[in-house]
């Protein structure tokens, strides 16, 4: 997507606001990644390092830590049941909200704004308290201790904000759009399949990415949900650095840095999806 | 016919008699036990007992499940909920335990105490923590108590020869300390708990047990003299200026780091105080020689004796539905070998007697000796009391430390919370 | 002006394939919406029918709930001065949220969903706090907070100006919540940066570059054609952002648990403090259940106020 401002003279003058504009970013950044940096370097330390000298350059380099991590039998049973989760929730609540958000946004009838609101109910309850019921219900139904439940609950919080979400993007899209397409008379469906899923990907691609980090980072549901260690998730995986009586950092962060990168992979293929600019082609056809 | 019907009639016997031994050969039992050691050394240790153990009884099966204080608690309160609680499960006994207790949640194994002198292998007092209106329904594994865990070197580079044994000569010393330029006192009060060691042993020193029975008993009350003084008392004390910079947002890891690495003179910790410090410290080493131990002065006129001791320690209960073998389980891992491997591990400071044995730190056998010898053993106040008013405890102590409640109002802020909770 | 065009074209169609159509729609929004309606149901609806349930006992948590106490755990919630101050404390981060992070947000999108070189590299850097939990977020900044300057970073970099002292900023009730609320635009920022920028895809560039034919320069573009062409973004921005801000719990519990003295406190710490710390789970149950209203009252109020600027978009 790039426009082409009116060409100006090169004096250092125009180039100013591009000047102060990396500037700016610059210092976001920096002030971005000084705590992630903290916690790679961290994970370089041992223990007592971290604790008493946190920000400093880890030198010696101790890969140790890393290395405990890796050879962990459970880190690699919790990366995958993680992966699993995440998939299946995300393309749970991909489907389920651009269904829902479409009836919202491009249909009419009574009672939808209140049902609306019904559905924006995931925002408003604490999860906190909301997980005690939660864990009657699954276990109610025999999926405790099976990632079925993990994930049909993670499904249900993540629905309301990417119902939100997505809703306020379909709204966007022109009517002009729908007359184009229906000229030729298509069904509601044909509609939402054909044109308006596929003119959506940025937005799609927008909610995936929060359903993925949602669901990676969440301990609450796999710790009420689940007992048996070889079916705990990555975040559950911390506890085994947290004694009872303090906190081993260095092994933390190296276990966090590991487990956060099959996420930031993840974001990073939506995010292409987010930047593909595919609008341009479908309003011109 | 009925040559047939005999025939039928002892095959028939023959059917039922198999049933019977089939029953009476030992049914497949499984048992569940949550345990909040996530420690390498310590994990391996317990999971070692359960193998053992099901060596020994092929018929049992124990799942072992290690999970995160914190977390430990949140899954427990969901599984409360639905009235079925693990077989064996940790336990720091007292309020909260007895809360389980009074809602059917814990099995009673008053008998199983009874028999074959079990229960005279413990030390009386840390049982009594697991024990609810004259019933057993778990066993302690650790029971220390709190003290002053002091920096030999910072204390005689202040020129102090020996700690304080007075709560006075403790504020001077206080000063003498701050005069050297050393931070006198680390503490975290951001977690509320450490600072509330002080205010408890004050009023443990000052009103003795007498004075917590009454208010406990609901006789007394926890506005009652010596709870205002000991507010008074702590006062004296925070006017000093003597902890870290920033100690009402620290952590009990920061205070831990801060005394590991040499960086303050004291702290009121616990017995699992020098792993922390070794741990967090840059060298591993913690104090290392330089730790000292000295029980909590005596303060001048109080009614308490100076033996009396604050602290608490972790057990095992047994959950309502459990099978009769979680008992024999339990049995099993609070035996003397088992309390000796604990305590070569640092895991536990031991209960049963003839497991001192296993201590390597002699400041430890100190402290091990000054619990299981204290004539009045209180337990923590968020232990001791349910769980609604030690968390007022803590809060309002905070409150005394900040400076922004008076002795009085927190007093009053804890009599108002035991009153609703206590009945 | 509301064109459901869907309506519309039906009206062109012969009368008796307008009913069918009208059928046919009505089937499609009841599928459409049944998967959800049936999560929503037992998942959502259920516990908060439950926790209302509880909310009307003074109640442990175990065993079943049977000390009925009506409404008064709702009348010592408003009662209570603590709980006063935790709401006061969560519309100070609503209003701070919306007043710094999103046009913080909305500025950086707007660089970098443009022109620019290494755009991608910093989209994704910036989205990477949120990338990471709450929790190991909190861990964090805890330290970064410590105010020892040899462990704190902050105060490390503070102190290396003459004059200026190490402050315990999570330690003086006076600097914690804003200690917070910096954490929180750190996290979070990112997340409204990616709402914007999907939004920005969708405004067509033969709009902006009509606007150019025109002779507009990048501040009028900016004003009076990118930022009203996503006004709906924004909308929807806005309110998962005052939303958001109610019921942020687990960063500020992990760094200062409400504290110290409740200077940090929010409804969400409030109520997990009193559930699972004081295990007084009917009382939490009613803090729950109150947060629930206030954030229901916000939203038909909101939602109601945008509709017109929705619709006419």
């Amino acid at each position: 997507m790039s426009v082409n401002y009116p060409q100006q003279s090169r004096t250092f003058k125009k180039h100013l606001p591009r000047i102060i504009q990396y500037f700016v970013l610059s210092l976001v950044v920096l002030i971005v990644i000084v705590p992630i940096v903290m916690i790679i370097f961290g994970a370089l330390k041992t223990r007592g390092e971290f604790m008493t000298r946190p920000y400093t350059l880890p030198i010696p380099l101790n890969w140790e830590n890393y290395a405990k991590v890796l050879r962990m039998p459970v880190f690699w049973s919790m990366l995958r049941n993680s992966l699993l989760i995440m998939l299946a929730t995300t393309i749970g609540v991909v489907i389920i909200c651009s269904l829902t958000a479409f009836v919202f946004s491009r249909m009419k009838f009574r009672g939808q704004n209140l049902l609306f609101n019904f559905f924006t109910l995931g925002l408003m309850f604490p999860i906190t308290i909301a997980i005690l019921p939660v864990y009657l219900i699954v276990r109610q139904i025999g999926l405790t201790n099976n990632l079925w439940g993990v994930i049909l609950v993670q499904t249900s919080f993540q629905l309301s904000i990417c119902i939100v979400i997505l809703r306020g993007f379909f709204m966007a899209i022109p009517s002009e759009l729908q007359d184009a397409a229906c000229i030729d008379g298509c069904s509601t469906f044909s509609f939402f399949w054909r044109i308006l899923l596929p003119l959506s990907r940025p937005a799609l691609a927008a909610v995936a990415s929060l359903t993925m980090v949602a669901s990676w980072n969440d301990l609450l549901v796999p710790l009420v949900l689940i007992d048996k260690e070889k079916l705990w998730t990555l975040p559950l995986g911390t506890m085994q650095f947290q004694g009872q009586y303090g906190m081993n950092l260095a092994l933390i962060a190296a276990f966090v840095t590991l487990s956060a990168v099959p996420a930031v992979i993840f974001y990073l293929f939506a995010e292409r999806q987010i930047i593909s600019g595919l609008t341009a082609g479908a309003i011109k056809g | 016919m009925k040559k047939y019907s005999l025939v039928l009639f002892l095959v028939g016997i023959l059917l039922v008699s198999g049933v019977f031994t089939a029953l009476a050969a030992e049914a497949p039992v499984t048992i569940t036990w949550w345990h909040i050691q996530t420690a390498e050394a310590e994990k391996v240790l317990w999971q070692r007992l359960a193998d053992e153990y099901m060596a020994a009884h092929p018929n049992v099966t124990i799942e072992v499940l290690s999970l995160e204080n914190e977390n430990f608690k949140t899954k427990l309160t969901t599984v409360m909920l639905s009235g079925e609680p693990p077989d064996i499960f940790q336990s720091w006994g007292g309020g909260v335990m007895n809360e389980y207790a009074k809602a059917g949640l814990l099995f009673d194994i008053t008998a199983y105490l009874d028999r074959d002198g079990w229960r005279d292998t413990f030390s009386p007092g840390a049982l009594g923590v697991y024990s609810f209106e004259g019933k057993n329904y778990g066993v302690p594994r650790d029971m220390g108590m709190v003290g002053f865990w002091y920096n030999k070197d910072l204390f005689a580079q202040a020129g102090i020869d020996n700690p304080p044994t007075t709560w006075s000569a403790l504020l001077e010393d206080v000063q003498i300390l701050k005069d050297a330029g050393i931070t006198p006192i680390a503490v975290g009060e951001g977690d509320k708990w450490p600072g509330a060691f002080w205010w408890e042993y004050l009023a443990v020193r000052i009103g003795g047990q007498a004075a917590f029975d009454a208010a406990y008993s609901r006789e007394g009350s926890f506005t009652d003299a010596p709870f205002i003084e000991a507010g008074e008392k702590l006062q004296e004390l925070v006017a000093l200026k003597p902890f870290q910079s920033g100690f009402l947002g620290a952590t009990w890891g920061d205070e831990a780091t801060l005394m590991g690495n040499g960086e303050a003179a004291m702290d009121l910790m616990g017995q699992w105080a020098p792993g922390a410090f070794a741990d967090n410290s840059i060298d591993k080493l913690g104090l290392g020689e330089k730790a000292g131990w000295f029980p909590f002065p005596a303060v001048e006129g109080g009614a308490g004796d100076p033996a009396d001791a604050l602290g608490g320690g972790n057990g095992f209960v047994i959950g309502i539905n459990a099978p009769q073998e979680a008992v024999g389980f339990l049995k099993y891992i609070s035996s003397v070998d088992s309390q000796i491997a604990q305590a070569e591990i640092n895991l536990s400071v031991p209960v049963v007697k003839g497991a001192e044995g296993g201590l390597t730190d002699p400041l430890l056998k100190i402290v091990q000796q000054g619990a299981a010898v204290a004539q009045y053993f209180q337990l923590y106040y968020d232990q001791a009391m349910p769980p609604a008013v030690g968390s007022v405890v803590n809060d309002n102590v905070q409150g005394l430390f900040a400076g922004t409640l008076t002795p009085e109002q927190a007093a009053q802020a804890i009599e108002d919370s035991a009153a609703q909770e206590i009945k | 002006m509301k064109k459901n065009s869907v309506d519309q074209d039906v009206q062109t169609l012969p009368q008796k394939t307008r009913s069918a159509r009208r059928l046919q729609d009505r089937m499609t929004i009841v599928l459409f919406l049944l998967p959800a309606l049936i999560f929503f149901s037992i998942f959502l609806v259920y516990p908060v029918f439950r926790s209302v349930y509880y909310s009307l006992f003074s109640w442990k948590g175990f065993g079943p709930a049977v000390d009925f106490i009506g409404l008064n755990n709702f009348k010592r919630i408003l009662t209570d001065w603590i709980f006063l101050k935790a709401v006061r404390n969560g519309l100070l981060i609503v209003v701070l949220s919306l007043a710094i992070q999103l046009p913080l947000s909305l500025a950086l999108a707007l660089m970098v969903g443009r022109n620019l070189r290494g755009r991608a590299f910093f989209r994704t850097i910036f989205f990477m706090p949120y990338v990471l939990s709450e929790v190991i977020t909190g861990i964090m900044w805890l330290i970064l907070y410590n105010p020892d300057p040899k462990r704190g970073f902050i105060n490390a970099i503070l102190t290396l100006i003459p004059g200026l002292k190490a402050q315990p900023w999570l330690g003086d009730t006076r600097t914690v919540l804003l200690a917070i609320f910096v954490v929180l635009t750190w996290k979070y920022f990112g997340f409204h940066m990616l709402l914007y920028l999907a939004g920005l895809q969708n405004i067509p560039p033969e709009i902006e570059e009509a606007a150019l034919i025109d002779g507009v320069n990048k501040r009028q573009m900016i004003t009076y054609i990118t930022i009203p062409l996503i006004g709906s973004t924004i909308r929807t921005s806005v309110y998962l952002s005052v939303l958001g801000s109610l019921q942020v719990f687990a960063l500020i519990w992990i760094m200062t648990k409400g504290g110290p003295v409740n200077a940090s406190e929010v409804m969400s710490t409030y109520m997990y403090r009193f559930s699972f710390v004081r295990f007084e789970l009917g009382y939490g149950s009613a803090v729950a259940i109150v947060m629930l209203l206030i954030s229901l009252v916000f939203s038909l109020a909101y939602l109601r106020l945008v509709r017109q600027a929705d619709y006419l978009s």
